[in-house]
């Protein structure tokens, strides 16, 4: 049992009558790449919406390193940790590149409310600190051109990138992708799934849900996979791959992303 | 642009600082109300501007202030230099008590509790609650500020403290811009969802932006007192507020916008007085139209504002 | 105990007027997410164009048939003057920031009751006394005239009659759906723009039914009255739910009662203050409203 990572036990979520994620158990390890996929509806969100304190399940417990974060709100969550990207891609859109990735470094900013009237020598150090981490993401993700440019005018595929920049601004221990590849061209998932490497590599551990198939098998190290906001199977890819209730789930609703 | 900027900010100051060689006593009185209400604008721009918090009861605040002093003054006889420090904390921590319950609520609903709480304030103002507050008729027969022996009572006089007090608030506005804090109340008016699961605690930045700004607004109210020698309370009625709001979102949430913004809702219906009646009828007009060309407001806020190092290779 | 009854009837009375008015803001409110600032205005331009009817174009004479005139007549007007408003101040900001469309309504409210100002001068004028009758009852030491009972009656008589026409027509149906989702709407083949302009003739004219009540209960009218019926309106209809129709009328009385009942117990210089601690409470326990708002959520 490993303490150190991410363990769900019977987490249940319902909206009214609705049984949105019904008893999940499962547990990331530190250093994974876990994916969590299944058909549309299956609940994927809900269950990371659980995680980030946005939704507080009914029944269950969520444990992250040893504490238990079921129900903290989503703030709190972050000081834990974990951060977690937006299907929809929920950049701060009339602001530029630069100031997205910047409120990842909120948390870190030794600053307080009081720097927002008064500078110190202190705060302006800060600041500074901050914004050149800041421009080491952005280089690390090829983003400088874009510094100053606002985030809603850039291409889907730039603003992934910064999306993902700006959750590793806070420089946490468990990365929370939804969907990451979504409206991605091959090329930049190609790079997507180098990145996320990279990101392992710097000894964060990564949850994500995915639908592109060639990408879960290239990343995961392990799968869970949800139909009606149940687990029907886990394993490796190879062994989900060969399940066949995995298999029902999908013929039943399928995601032909690519060819 | 930059350099536009900073011109422009050189010969707003060069304007106002020479202006009282020009003006007689009539519009010396129009220009300090207008550095009076351009420091409760700008305040007023944390909120509602920055923050994104509907809030239409900002009078509240300025007249927290100036009956601080008022009060103080008049019942207790506390030197008007003494009754600062409590004309800023007091509303300060209003604005903070206030929020706390409110600001979770939804844009509307905001903004009706703040009306609310405008009228409240007004209402007991009026009420003369343990008989301190004076009436319908306010408070009046003020002492004036005396700074260093100086007495310092003559409109010129309270010109240049209201300048000096609206030059504070550009430094203090300048340093939220560049600020966590002020960085923090754009991405939680943004997205507050987003901001809350990058780790942002938007409730404490919510309060913090109310405390702030109702504290600058108190700030202005001991301006006000002192220009008047009196306070009342139909100065601080929920009609000041609406003027205020207009300001900030006719002019645009910037330091030039709201500038503008306090030119066109306030000096403007002065320089038109002779046409007494139909001012506001036509004002009203303008509103409308100023909203339909220019919804984000004549002088937006703009963003991109980063540190030139970033930019260079 | 008379000090209750007679608040009762003084309240259910000023309650029905309230009712009357919230209407107009909770229709505006639940379909399009716009306070309508104006809509107090044209309340008391009700005041005005009736009490104008009743001088001029009716030459004072004394009868059903002029009542009758004076509310057909100013009911239409200020129809007409509500679609204006929704053409000139609102339309052309559909797709604005929401702040934009608020300050269009408080322009439109500045031109509007400037106006009035302009039109019939700024001093207090005053409805006649003996155009309804001037009976009254005393029932154990409870005041009720006939005016008062005529509001009463008329009110829920109109609140009865738009509930059905909300509840069974096929317009009334369009204006729910609109109010929940304008988009969904849209898509079932509803047109929205023209539901705007039914909810702004309706919610007008209403208001104005209520400004000619104002006229004949208290019978002084200003300019500025606007915005007291109409800030009190609007707690009204947020008390009742928001974009809920039922919820207005409750909303309406029960506010109207609340105040009467400050007033006769406590004091009518805090009716105000308890009025909006009231309102203030109630959001923070129960945002939603007494029967829950009826709003689009836009997620």
């Amino acid at each position: 049992m490993a303490s150190n990572g991410l363990i769900l036990q019977n987490v249940t979520k319902k909206f009214g009558g609705l049984l949105a994620v019904d008893k999940l158990n499962l547990t990331v390890e530190e250093g994974q790449i876990y994916g969590i996929i299944g058909p549309n509806g299956a609940g994927k969100t809900t269950v990371f919406n659980c995680i980030t304190g946005i939704y507080k399940p009914e029944e269950g417990s969520i444990n992250w390193q040893g504490e238990e974060i079921t129900g903290m709100s989503p703030n709190n969550v972050v000081g834990r940790g974990i951060v977690r990207t937006f299907q929809t891609i929920r950049l701060f859109g009339q602001m530029s590149v630069a100031e997205n990735i910047m409120s990842g470094r909120h948390y870190k900013s030794r600053q307080g409310w009081w720097n927002g009237i008064v500078h110190t020598p202190g705060s302006a150090r800060d600041e500074k600190e901050n914004w050149l981490k800041v421009g080491e993401l952005m280089d690390f993700f090829d983003l400088r051109q874009f510094a100053a440019t606002p985030a809603k005018s850039l291409p889907y595929g730039i603003q992934r990138r910064v999306e993902i920049a700006r959750a590793l601004a806070v420089e946490p221990k468990l990365l929370i992708l939804d969907e990451p590849a979504a409206g991605l061209n091959d090329k930049e998932t190609l790079d997507l799934v180098e990145t996320i490497f990279r990101i392992r590599d710097r000894g964060i551990t990564v949850l994500l849900i995915e639908h592109d198939m060639d990408m879960v098998m290239t990343l995961t190290d392990y799968l869970t996979v949800l139909n009606f906001g149940r687990k029907i199977a886990e394993g490796t890819t190879a062994e989900v791959q060969s399940n066949p209730e995995v298999i029902e789930a999908y013929l039943g609703s399928e995601d032909e992303e690519d060819e | 642009m930059k350099v536009l900027n900073r011109s422009g900010y050189v010969l707003f100051l060069l304007v106002i600082l020479l202006a009282p060689l020009g003006l007689n006593s009539r519009w010396m009185a129009v220009g300090t109300t207008f550095l009076i209400f351009s420091v409760v604008a700008l305040s007023q721009d944390i909120i509602l501007g920055k923050g994104g918090m509907f809030q239409m009861g900002h009078a509240l605040f300025f007249g927290l202030g100036a009956y601080m002093t008022a009060i103080l003054n008049m019942s207790y006889h506390v030197p008007v230099l003494w009754t600062v420090p409590v004309a800023i904390i007091v509303p300060a921590l209003f604005g903070i008590v206030l929020a706390g319950p409110i600001v979770h609520l939804r844009g509307d609903y905001l903004l009706v509790t703040t009306i609310g709480f405008n009228i409240v304030f007004v209402q007991t103002l009026q009420n003369n609650v343990f008989n301190l507050t004076g009436g319908p008729n306010g408070i009046f027969g003020l002492d004036s500020i005396h700074i260093f022996g100086y007495d310092l009572s003559s409109q010129t006089d309270i010109y240049y403290l209201s300048f000096i007090v609206l030059l504070v608030t550009f430094a203090v506005m300048h340093n939220l811009e560049t600020s966590k804090a002020g960085r923090a109340l754009h991405y939680l008016r943004e997205d507050n969802l987003a901001a809350e699961s990058i780790g942002i605690n938007t409730r404490v930045y919510k309060i913090f932006a109310f405390g702030l700004g109702a504290g600058l607004a108190g700030l202005a109210g001991v301006l006000y007192a002192m220009q008047y020698s009196a306070v009342s309370p139909d100065a601080f009625n929920f009609l000041q507020s609406v003027l205020f709001f207009s300001i900030v979102i006719v002019g645009g949430s910037s330091i030039p916008g709201v500038l503008i913004g306090v030119a066109i809702m306030f000096v403007l219906p002065e320089v038109f007085r002779q046409f007494a009646e139909w001012r506001y009828f036509i004002f009203g007009f303008a509103m409308i139209l100023a909203m339909i060309l220019r919804p984000k407001g004549i002088w937006p806020a703009k963003f991109g504002k980063i540190p030139a190092y970033l930019t260079k290779e | 105990m008379e000090i209750f009854f007679q608040q009762l009837v003084n309240g259910l009375t000023i309650g029905s007027i309230f009712a009357l008015v919230a209407l107009g803001y909770t229709m505006v409110y639940g379909v399009m997410k716009l306070i309508n600032f104006a809509h107090g205005d044209l309340v008391a331009l009700a005041a005005f164009v009736g009490l104008t009817l009743y001088e001029q174009v009716l030459g004072r004479s004394v009868s059903l048939f002029s009542v009758i005139v004076i509310f057909v007549l100013s009911s239409i007007i200020i129809a007409m003057v509500g679609v204006l408003l929704e053409r000139i101040a609102y339309r052309p900001l559909r797709d604005a920031p929401r702040l934009s469309a608020v300050v269009s309504a408080l322009g439109a409210s500045m031109v509007i009751e400037n106006g009035i100002m302009l039109l019939w001068g700024a001093r207090m004028r005053f409805f006649p006394a003996d155009l309804l009758p001037s009976l009254s009852w005393t029932v154990g030491g409870v005041v009720v005239s006939f005016v008062q009972l005529l509001i009463f009656v008329l009110s829920c008589l109109l609140m009865i009659a738009l509930y059905f026409f909300i509840d069974k027509t096929k317009i009334g149906t369009a204006i729910r759906a609109s109010s929940i989702d304008q988009d969904a709407a849209r898509l079932m083949g509803i047109n929205v723009g023209s539901i705007i302009i039914a909810i702004f003739v309706i919610g007008s004219a209403l208001g104005a039914v209520g400004g000619l009540f104002i006229g004949f209960y208290y019978r002084g009218i200003n300019f500025g009255m606007g915005w007291n019926y109409g800030l009190y309106a609007f707690v009204a209809a947020i008390i009742g739910g928001i974009g809920n129709i039922p919820g207005a009328m409750v909303g309406g009385l029960l506010l109207g009662l609340f105040k009467a009942f400050i007033a006769g117990y406590i004091s009518s210089s805090w009716a105000d203050a308890f009025t909006f601690i009231l309102l203030i409470v109630i959001l923070i326990v129960r945002p939603t409203g007494i029967l829950g708002e009826r709003v689009a959520e836009k997620v």
